[in-house]
């Protein structure tokens, strides 16, 4: 992806769009910070294709998953699965806006695989982080975007 | 007489969403449907008033599930749904003959305002 754009550029693009669209569907405000995550995190994946061949990740807090679920579900109790659904579909809106940015600015068209929702940190077989943003959420919850790819670039 | 939609979404969250959104209005969610095929097939049964359909989905995706639709029933309702918003993917679908656009993420009232322009007075 970085062969039509600067990574700094990138990064620019990966950091407001996933600051906008997460307080927009969830209410939740982001800033770039250290909050460590927790043990208790989960990480929702997907990869772009038809493009851009690379992928991202967002690791975070399950609590901050969990609020996100519970608001865009408008309820307090939320089951497991409610809370990979709805972080999946977060995502999905999320790349689909990202994807919809890089556009604008490099007319490549790209395309998303369906989010993956693992338990923990993930790390793509084959890919290499090529830059992470670390966020803390408005109730200190840690959350970190990552951008992966191929190893042999 | 309540309008009948068809939601076409491999996402239930969409479904339960819309759902929710939908409580209380002239709409009623008559089928969900989580892929084309199953879209294409359900179609013929149900003849909605009106399809929402998502554009990334397994298998067919929405483009592709809307021309099918719209080859067989071109009098068909399509809103397509989705986060991507590239001018070629909005004129592939206005070519195919779907009515417009809802992006992601929506709210109540902007889903409710493209139904009653799709539908109403009808």
């Amino acid at each position: 992806m970085d062969t039509v754009m600067s990574e700094e550029k990138l990064q620019d693009v990966f950091d407001q769009v996933t600051r906008e669209v997460t307080e927009k569907i969830a209410g939740i405000r982001l800033c770039e910070g250290d909050a460590p995550l927790e043990e208790d995190s989960c990480t929702v994946h997907a990869a772009f294709e038809r493009g851009f061949h690379s992928s991202l990740a967002l690791c975070a807090d399950t609590a901050m998953f969990t609020r996100l679920t519970q608001s865009m579900l408008q309820e307090e109790e939320v089951t497991e699965q409610d809370v990979e659904d709805f972080t999946k579909e977060y995502f999905n809106v999320l790349c689909g806006h990202i994807a919809s940015r890089l556009f604008q600015v490099t007319k490549v068209a790209s395309r998303f695989e369906i989010p993956e929702f693992y338990t923990g940190r993930y790390q793509p077989e084959d890919q290499k982080e090529q830059f992470a943003i670390c966020y803390s959420s408005d109730k200190n919850e840690g959350a970190r975007l990552s951008h992966f790819t191929s190893e042999s670039e | 007489m309540g309008k009948r939609i068809m939601i076409v979404d491999d996402s239930r969250v969409v479904e339960l969403q819309m759902k929710k959104m939908l409580e209380g209005t002239d709409y009623e969610v008559v089928s969900y449907c989580q892929d084309g095929e199953t879209a294409i097939a359900q179609y013929d049964e149900v003849l909605p008033d009106l399809v929402t359909m998502d554009i990334i989905m397994p298998g067919m995706d929405g483009l592709e599930t809307a021309r099918a639709i719209l080859e067989e029933h071109p009098e068909a309702k399509i809103v397509m749904v989705s986060s991507l918003a590239y001018d070629d993917t909005i004129d592939e679908a206005k070519s195919i003959g779907t009515k417009t656009f809802i992006y992601k993420p929506f709210e109540k009232e902007q889903l409710l305002s493209t139904l009653d322009e799709m539908l109403g007075g009808e």
